[in-house]
């Protein structure tokens, strides 16, 4: 959209431009900037040695390797489910539709904590599911299964929520095109539809896996916190910051930081592609 | 109020949609800038508008020259090609917004502003729907409320974008009519932008031709219809018949047919393009005498609508398109296929430096 | 579709009618106790208020970063533009940690506070604080796209019936960006009201002062009162539940205007 010659020629005065100019670094700077810096400077407070003794210490590294294990899990189940919702809501018709939606909403919308509490009050000891779980010896809260489900349940939204709108925006035209032309429904899906959302499917899973290594809330509630076999990094930084080793708690969070960096920048890209190939792409 | 163009140049990026342009409208007149797409007439409105700032040039505005105002302080009145109406206000509101932004020791009183609105609305018509909604409004409706708008703070001057272009067809022509009655009761200056040479010939006092950024020509509507200075404008305004040859000598050879060469086209051989209009040409049985003609046969024929439109091939191949009245085409009694005689009444000759026109009556 | 709502059934609905059914054994006068004593008013009071204030900085703030996006250039503006998303990008605990750091009497601007005799940290301020944090993209996403879609020719309008610019803001554009930025100060309220891992470390968990409704589950949680923990867990699902209802109105709302 060509800029309006309008506010091109005779915008507001100089003087209040300069001061919203001036005003948003500040606010910027203040909130977003300076926590950036701030935990990479943290986290070398101790030095370089410091830095990478606190990656090395053996808990750590059990704790990274959770995470790790729990995106991997979590990210391609709803990245499926996302896809095949999306795909459902956007191409059907069907009565309760409204209703999936805001069923999908849910975990964005409930805290992390109450979500936590959720699983702890299903599967816990005193939960529903929790005296079948005893006889049969299955441990699921306190434990990794647990943080899986928690994990699965907060992230789920992202890949469903990315595909939805951008699937309704297309319409079903492309996929008729096929059908007519004799396409099956699996290579309508892998040769027509998968290619249109591609973009769009991207960026989801880089939220979903961003939000699934950084959950700390629903984790916290269902982990039980054992060092070394049931704490991911988020809660692994809790535990240093608490005892007061706060460089390499902030050496440990510094991963984490440089995740969220790497999405951001993830996210220019794939906007930035996306609007090259003109896909029809719904703003942020 | 009158407007002068002088030497317009407006250049976007490397695009240039005004190369210098003149024109002057003069105190009340209805003029409208004509054109197809691209020719740069919207970008030459909002110049005069003030919401585009010329790269060369300068407009007055009764001899003063209006650079130094903004949009906002050039009293002009632009009406919108989408009306603009603003959504989350009534029609009530909108008309007066113009009146309620006035400075403090302008602005008219509630009650004074109330019945200037009424007395717009009542002017276009739409005094029942003061309270509604543009969303609740029909396109005609809707660019009646623009106009109102416009008008309320009382410009000097009226600019309007392609008002009828977003509506359909039975509508256009009504509102048309409208604006002209509206124009003649009011007298103010107002400028129109149009692609649409019937709306341009019908409403405007006079018509302004542009292409590809130039003025191709400026006068009367019968002017620019019956003497076009121009192969666009014979073109654009109207259906027309191409015929290419050469000057030679006296003679104009158009292929099937030769012609006496109008004097002012000078002696040399050049390459000439003849037009003819489909209603200037006749069809008879027999040679006539007294006119250019050539042989050919006839292709289609439509017969509804108000004149009789026939397609024909020549020997050489090109079509040509005729229009005779249906009381000359039932006394021809002429059938597909049949193989007729085709004569000009009159004809435009263009050549790269002469334009001029030929043939007899 | 089958397959979806299997998905969906085991993983949300089965959970959340557990929530309900155990807090419904506790008996309901039961339920209203815990839910109104004295400790859990003062964490709604305080998530309630805290999330309020954040949710409205970030209501004018975020209407003025997205203007500055959308109309002006300078140097540093793409890079300003990405960072926007951060608080949504970072986990809660890093965002949590790092403010308090910075905000503790020994912090970058936590010694700037206190000659002025602010305290920042472990108070409710610095709840507020985080929570301006979290809810920042909110609104600034849900307004950007909206002023970007904005008909030049309005303004055009405007200013060719002699309208100055706080006018044309004012008349013209705050009505047209209104249902977005409301939009966009309810998710950021509702994201706050839940919010945990950001301020469990600034606010210093004080019961009754700075202690936030979601921590106040996990505590009894520890203690094994599952019964009064998810009775404060139901107090939050069903405000949870309201502002869904509320954005979902508000949506319609908005696209009701421009039919």
């Amino acid at each position: 959209m060509p800029e309006a010659a309008i506010l091109r020629e005779r915008p507001e005065p100089a003087a209040v431009r300069r001061m919203l100019i001036a005003s948003t670094l500040l606010f910027l700077a203040l909130f977003l900037v300076v926590p950036v810096v701030a935990v990479f400077a943290e986290a070398l407070r101790k030095g370089w040695g410091g830095y990478v003794a606190a990656l090395r210490d053996p808990d750590a590294l059990a704790a990274i390797r959770l995470t790790l294990l729990t995106a991997a899990i979590a990210v391609p189940l709803n990245l499926v489910f996302g896809i095949v919702a999306a795909w459902a809501i956007a191409k059907f018709e069907f009565p309760g539709k409204q209703v999936l939606m805001t069923l999908i909403d849910l975990p964005f919308s409930v805290s992390p904590v109450v979500a936590g509490l959720i699983y702890v009050l299903l599967f816990g000891l005193q939960g529903w599911l929790g005296p079948w779980l005893m006889d049969h010896r299955i441990k699921i809260m306190f434990a990794v299964p647990g943080i899986l489900l928690a994990t699965i349940f907060v992230t789920f939204p992202f890949v469903a929520r990315e595909l939805i709108p951008l699937m309704q925006a297309q319409g079903t035209e492309d996929e008729e095109a096929a059908r007519v032309l004799g396409a099956g429904g699996w290579q309508m899906f892998w040769r027509v539809t998968l290619p249109n959302i591609k973009w769009g499917l991207l960026y989801g899973v880089i939220l979903c896996n961003a939000r699934a290594m950084g959950e700390f809330g629903a984790v916290s509630v269902v982990s039980g916190h054992i060092r070394g076999r049931t704490t991911t990094i988020p809660l692994h930084v809790e535990i240093l910051y608490n005892e007061y080793h706060a460089a390499a708690a902030f050496a440990v969070a510094s991963l984490l930081a440089l995740l969220a960096l790497v999405t951001l920048a993830a996210k220019t890209v794939v906007e930035w592609k996306a609007r090259q190939s003109l896909e029809p792409w719904h703003e942020h | 109020m009158s407007i002068d163009v002088r030497h317009v140049t407006k250049v976007f990026g490397d695009f240039a949609a005004l190369k210098d342009v003149s024109l002057t409208v003069p105190a009340g007149e209805l003029v409208a800038l004509l054109g197809p797409s691209g020719s740069g007439k919207t970008t030459l409105l909002r110049v005069i508008a003030g919401l585009e700032i010329p790269d060369q040039g300068t407009i007055l505005f009764d001899g003063q020259d209006a650079a130094a105002r903004s949009a906002r302080d050039r009293r002009i009145g632009f009406v919108f090609q989408h009306y603009a109406l603003f959504r989350h206000m009534t029609v009530f509101e909108n008309v007066a917004f113009g009146l309620r932004v006035k400075p403090r020791h302008e602005r008219p009183s509630a009650s004074e502003i109330a019945k200037r609105v009424h007395e717009l609305l009542a002017l276009v018509q739409l005094e029942r729907l003061a309270a509604r909604y543009p969303s609740q409004l029909s396109g005609g409706q809707r660019q009646r409320v623009a106009l109102a708008r416009a008008l309320a703070v009382q410009p000097k001057v009226l600019l309007l974008d392609e008002p009828f272009g977003a509506l359909d067809a039975k509508v256009r022509q009504e509102l048309r009519r409208w604006l002209r009655r509206l124009h003649d009761d009011i007298g103010i200056t107002s400028v129109f932008v149009t692609h649409d040479q019937d709306e341009a010939l019908e409403v405007a006092d006079r018509v302004v031709i542009l292409h590809e950024g130039r003025v191709e020509q400026e006068g009367s509507p019968e002017e620019v219809y019956e003497h076009p200075a121009t192969p666009f404008v014979y073109r654009f305004l109207g259906n027309v018949n191409l015929f290419h040859g050469r000057v030679e000598g006296s003679q104009v050879h158009l292929g099937e047919f030769s012609m006496e060469a109008p004097a002012e086209l000078g002696k040399e051989t050049i390459p000439a393009v003849a037009y003819a209009r489909p209603h200037l040409l006749d069809i008879d049985h027999h040679p006539p005498s007294g006119r250019p003609h050539f042989r050919a046969t006839i292709a289609r024929i439509n017969a509804a609508g108000a004149t009789v439109k026939i397609e024909l091939t020549t020997e050489g191949g090109a079509v040509v398109n005729v229009e005779i009245p249906h009381e000359r085409y039932r006394a021809l009694k002429v059938r597909k296929g049949a193989a007729v005689f085709v004569s000009v009444k009159d004809m435009k000759v263009f050549t790269q430096a002469h334009s001029t026109s030929g043939g007899g009556i | 579709m089958g397959l979806t709502l299997l998905y969906l059934s085991l993983i949300v609905l089965l959970p959340l009618s557990a929530t309900f059914l155990k807090a419904a054994t506790g008996g309901w006068a039961h339920f209203w106790q815990t839910v109104t004593a004295p400790r859990a008013m003062a964490s709604y009071r305080l998530s309630v208020g805290a999330s309020l204030i954040g949710a409205s900085v970030n209501g004018a703030m975020g209407l003025v970063v997205a203007w500055v996006l959308v109309r002006y250039r300078f140097p540093g503006k793409r890079l300003l533009d990405a960072l926007v998303d951060l608080p949504f990008a970072l986990p809660t605990a890093v965002a949590g940690m790092t403010l308090t750091t910075l905000l503790s009497v020994n912090g970058w601007i936590g010694r700037w506070l206190k000659p002025l005799g602010v305290q920042a940290a472990f108070s409710p301020l610095g709840v507020v604080i985080a929570l301006t944090f979290i809810g920042l993209p909110f609104v600034v996403r849900t307004v950007q796209p909206v002023l970007q879609g904005l008909d030049p020719e309005f303004e055009e309008a405007a200013a060719s019936l002699g309208a100055g610019r706080w006018q044309t803001f004012s008349r013209v554009l705050l009505p047209e960006l209104w249902p977005a930025l409301l939009t966009g100060v309810a998710l950021a309220f509702a994201r706050a009201i839940g919010e945990y891992g950001s301020v469990v470390f600034i606010s210093g968990n004080m019961p009754m002062h700075t202690e936030i409704t979601p921590l106040l589950i996990i505590t009894k949680l520890e203690q094994y009162d599952y019964a009064g923990a998810t009775a404060i867990g139901v107090v939050m699902l069903v405000i949870s539940f309201a502002l869904l209802l509320l954005l979902n109105w508000l949506q319609r709302w908005s696209g009701q205007r421009h039919a």
